[in-house]
């Protein structure tokens, strides 16, 4: 420390003397008569110890002993300063060190403008969090900084007030909470801890939503609490400071409280609608940049109500089943989770809302969830807001052992899907990786996208779908397209194409059987890779309108058909798997044209995998 | 330096509760000759019968080290519709733009009384400055034409500014400078008239009408430059050799708003 400073400081201080003496006896004589205030306006916190009425508590799991008064490091030679002794990770007497500087009778501080105090430390560091108005209770004036960074010189830092005059009463001084830097304690000192009124803050600005304007789809009965509350005013040094600020330096307004109202703390509440309200905040008569704006669609839609047998189920969140034991649906994962909750019931339909989402997990550990049993995983997702573009969402289950096992499945939502309620069925084969779900203890919904800004989820169940059918158990329908107007390929029904090669070698795996099905010929594809038929003779079928197929699978996820002209020729036709029994389909024969002949055509062709089932391949006309 | 802001806090004190005795000007009958009251309509350029650009990143960042390129896009320099003149500083990544606006060619006076009312931008690395310079520049350079900085000041100190004239012998570094600093307040928030008062005997630097540096001629530790006429000058500069480079931290887009400039001849 150099002395000349300390001299210069002094000199300052009785300067500040001097000056408040002539104010007062000069100038100000007219301020007799004034009532004597409600509360003290003592300025001081901490100046050489406890100012008075000053009390200090420690926070719940802190090291209790971290904060002590300090005779020998202290700012400018003074007599006392702060000291807070940091724990190492893992320390015995608590993971951090943290409490609260209040008053037992509040105090009037509507004449000051900023929190100010000197602090340094034995190392750089970044103290978490310090600020004032905590006073152990509703703590409605709170006001922090987060991420402090200290240094190992003294320093003067500034906290401002975002509207003095909310202050008339408040009792909460000081307060602090730091825990270890790399997993190490350390130790830091804070001194001169002072209200002061400093012309030296310019340029206040407020921010709600971190001063967003955001724009939320929502229903009747959905609340939302308004978040990202800060005030950021420049600094004597010309840089700004950002705060975060409690609600009560907010005045809400609702543009339409019919569509929405929004109370003192923030908390937004759909009234009414089809329609749009704007919320907006104002901290005195400065307008906060962000808003709100809630397009109300009116009464909610719940989720599709699940109809799968309680003896099938393990359910995670839903109100039709009963729900295992769950840890928690936020674990608010630090530090990179942004997800927060804003849960919601309508009409006794428990909703979990996750907005502002990037990741979010949801845990159950007591018990785990042994799903060896299960086949699927249920969860219903509706997205409020209009989706930008395709979304994929992914989901992750995990196994607790050792180690750990995830399994991830990611899925397409598209941009039409936003706004209603798409069902989630997935096996839990489908879920890579998972080769153990006997133990399962999360499951994680993840942004893969980062387009997703909030959704709701409801019913969230483990179920097993019962073991499919190896094969039909009835024949496909019976055709009654008048033989006249058909060219049969493959049925009972007609005359099929005489000398047609039902399986020709062209390298394929595929296993070709024909079985009977209550006597009905059935062609069977035995895990199909790719699969040709080669007619017994050239058709033209240009006078024909039609691809008739019926086809039945219960393993297949792809399958497509191809007609063939000699080139070869031929284009893919995308036929939907798995089927609910027998499919039939009617595929015009336009959809191979171009490249294909229908003049000349000799081949077909089917690609996917599964086992397939096929009958009644035919052209027909009407 | 302790010992004068401590002095002049007491003066500070003083007339904060009489100024009447303090100061006793000699009374000047003060006589427009050339003004801008910046009532253009928003988006407006300045009049170019009045002002002209100096443009571009000059020799060496205007021999200061200067960051910023100047430009005449409204986006650097256009009225406000609302009575002022906004000379804008903007950051694009690593480049930064603003504006230099002068009457060379245009308006030059030797002697008077020159004001600005205005408010500075702020943060670490803005340079605002109101200043004169010798109308001679092209044919003697720089310093021997003289310069006369009537309100010059750090971001990274928006209490204090800087008063200073630089001529041969006198200049850069060794130029005869002073501060005036706010004691609780800053020279971003309010706007503040930045004078000086020039005749064939001394240069007075005045704030809000307090005189806080007087420079005779016979002071001058060189040769005295002052008996031709000068051209005035508005801009600001980031970072440079005056002032320091901006930082992360420092805030931008940043404005100064200039309300007026007027500028006065003694009537004898």
């Amino acid at each position: 420390m150099n002395t000349n400073v300390c001299y210069t400081s002094r000199l300052y201080l009785a300067l500040a003397w001097c000056w408040l003496w002539l104010l007062f006896s000069a100038c100000e004589r007219e301020v007799e008569g004034l009532e004597s205030p409600a509360y003290p306006s003592n300025p001081e916190v901490f100046i050489d110890g406890f100012s008075p009425g000053l009390n200090y508590a420690a926070f719940g799991g802190s090291v209790l002993t971290a904060f002590d008064v300090d005779r020998e490091v202290t700012y400018n030679g003074s007599a006392a300063s702060m000291r807070f002794e940091v724990p190492d990770v893992n320390d015995p007497r608590g993971a951090y060190a943290g409490g609260t500087y209040y008053t037992t009778v509040g105090r009037d501080l509507s004449g000051y403008n900023a929190l100010t105090f000197w602090a340094r430390a034995s190392q750089p560091a970044n103290i978490d969090v310090v600020g004032f108005g905590n006073d152990l209770g509703e703590s409605r004036h709170q006001v922090t900084i987060s991420g402090l960074p200290v240094n190992t010189n003294w320093k003067k830092y500034i906290i401002p007030i975002p509207d003095p005059s909310k202050l008339k009463a408040e009792r909460g001084m000081f307060f602090y909470s730091e825990g270890p830097e790399n997993e190490k304690g350390y130790t830091f000192w804070i001194d001169e801890v002072k209200f002061e009124k400093l012309g030296t803050l310019a340029h206040p600005r407020y921010l709600i939503l971190n001063g967003q304007d955001q724009t939320e789809t929502s229903f009747i009965g959905i609340t939302k609490t308004i978040g990202g509350l800060k005030s950021v005013f420049n600094l004597p040094v010309g840089v700004d400071q950002e705060v975060t600020v409690a609600p009560a330096y907010f005045d809400f307004s609702s543009s339409d409280p019919s569509i929405a109202t929004v109370d003192e703390s923030g908390r937004v509440t759909v009234r009414g609608g089809p329609g749009t309200a704007r919320i907006t905040a104002r901290v005195g008569g400065a307008v906060a940049t962000g808003s709100l704006t809630i397009q109300s669609a009116g009464n909610f839609q719940a989720a599709p109500r699940p109809t799968r047998p309680v003896a099938n189920v393990i359910s995670v969140f839903s109100d039709v089943y009963p729900n295992v034991p769950v840890d928690y649906y936020n674990g608010y994962w630090a530090p990179y989770q942004t997800t927060q909750s804003a849960d919601f019931t309508v009409d006794g339909d428990n909703v979990l809302h996750y907005t502002n989402f990037n990741f979010v997990g949801i845990q159950f550990t007591s018990p785990t969830i042994n799903a060896s049993s299960m086949t699927h995983l249920h969860v219903d997702v509706f997205i409020p807001n209009t989706l930008p573009a395709n979304a994929r969402f992914k989901i992750e289950m995990v196994h607790f052992g050792t180690p750990n096992i995830t399994g991830a499945f990611t899925t397409i939502i598209t941009a039409v899907q936003s706004r209603q309620w798409v069902s989630l069925d997935i096996p839990l084969v489908s879920f890579a990786g998972l080769s153990n779900r006997s133990n399962l203890a999360q499951i994680i919904f993840v942004d893969d996208s980062n387009n997703i800004d909030s959704f709701y989820a409801d019913n969230i169940y483990l179920y097993n779908a019962g073991t499919p059918p190896s094969a039909p158990t009835t024949p496909a329908p019976t055709p009654t397209h008048p033989a006249a107007n058909v060219i049969s390929v493959f049925s009972d029904a007609y005359t099929n194409i005489a000398g047609t090669n039902l399986n020709p070698n062209w390298g394929q795996a595929t296993v070709v059987t024909q079985v009977s099905i209550q006597g009905n010929n059935t062609l069977r594809y035995g895990g199909l890779n790719y699969q040709g038929i080669q007619l017994g003779s050239n058709q033209n079928v240009s006078g024909m309108q039609f691809l008739h197929l019926d086809f039945w699978s219960a393993t297949s996820t792809s399958l497509k058909v191809f007609l063939i002209s000699p080139g070869p020729l031929e284009t893919p036709f995308i036929l939907t798997v798995p089927t609910n029994g027998w499919s039939s389909v009617n595929i015009p024969l336009s959809a191979f044209v171009p490249p294909v002949n229908l003049s000349n055509v000799f081949q077909l062709k089917f690609e996917g995998n599964g086992d397939i089932f096929l009958d009644n391949i035919y052209f027909f006309r009407n | 330096m302790n010992a004068k802001m401590c002095a002049l806090a007491l003066l500070l004190t003083l007339i904060g509760c009489k100024a009447d005795d303090f100061q006793k000007l000699e009374p000047r009958n003060w006589q427009l000759t050339w003004s801008d009251e910046f009532n253009g309509a928003a988006g407006a350029l300045p009049d170019p019968d009045k002002w002209t650009f100096d443009l571009g990143t000059g020799n060496g960042g205007w021999g200061n080290q200067e960051l910023q390129s100047y430009t005449n896009s409204p986006d650097n320099v256009s009225m406000d519709g609302q009575g002022n003149l906004v000379i804008t500083a903007r950051r694009a990544g690593n480049a930064f733009t603003s504006a230099r606006i002068k009457t060379q060619g245009l308006f030059e006076q030797k002697y008077g009384r020159f004001e600005a009312r205005l408010k500075t931008p702020y943060g670490p690395g803005l340079w605002p400055a109101f200043w004169l310079l010798g109308a001679n520049i092209s044919s003697v350079g720089w310093p021997q034409c003289g310069e006369i900085d009537i309100m010059e000041l750090r971001g990274q100190e928006p209490h204090i500014v800087h008063g200073s004239l630089h001529g041969p012998g006198y200049s850069a570094g060794n130029a005869i400078t002073k501060k005036y600093a706010l004691l609780n307040g800053r020279f971003d928030a309010d706007y503040h008239v930045y004078a000086v008062e020039w005749d064939a005997n001394k240069i007075d630097f005045f704030v809000d009408d307090f005189l806080y540096q007087r420079v005779e001629r016979s002071k001058v530790p060189g040769e005295w430059v002052y008996d031709a006429p000068f051209f005035l000058i508005f801009n600001v500069a980031v970072g440079g050799t005056f002032v320091g480079f901006p930082t992360a931290q420092t805030p931008f887009p940043q404005r100064m708003i200039i309300d007026y400039v007027r500028v006065y001849q003694e009537a004898k």
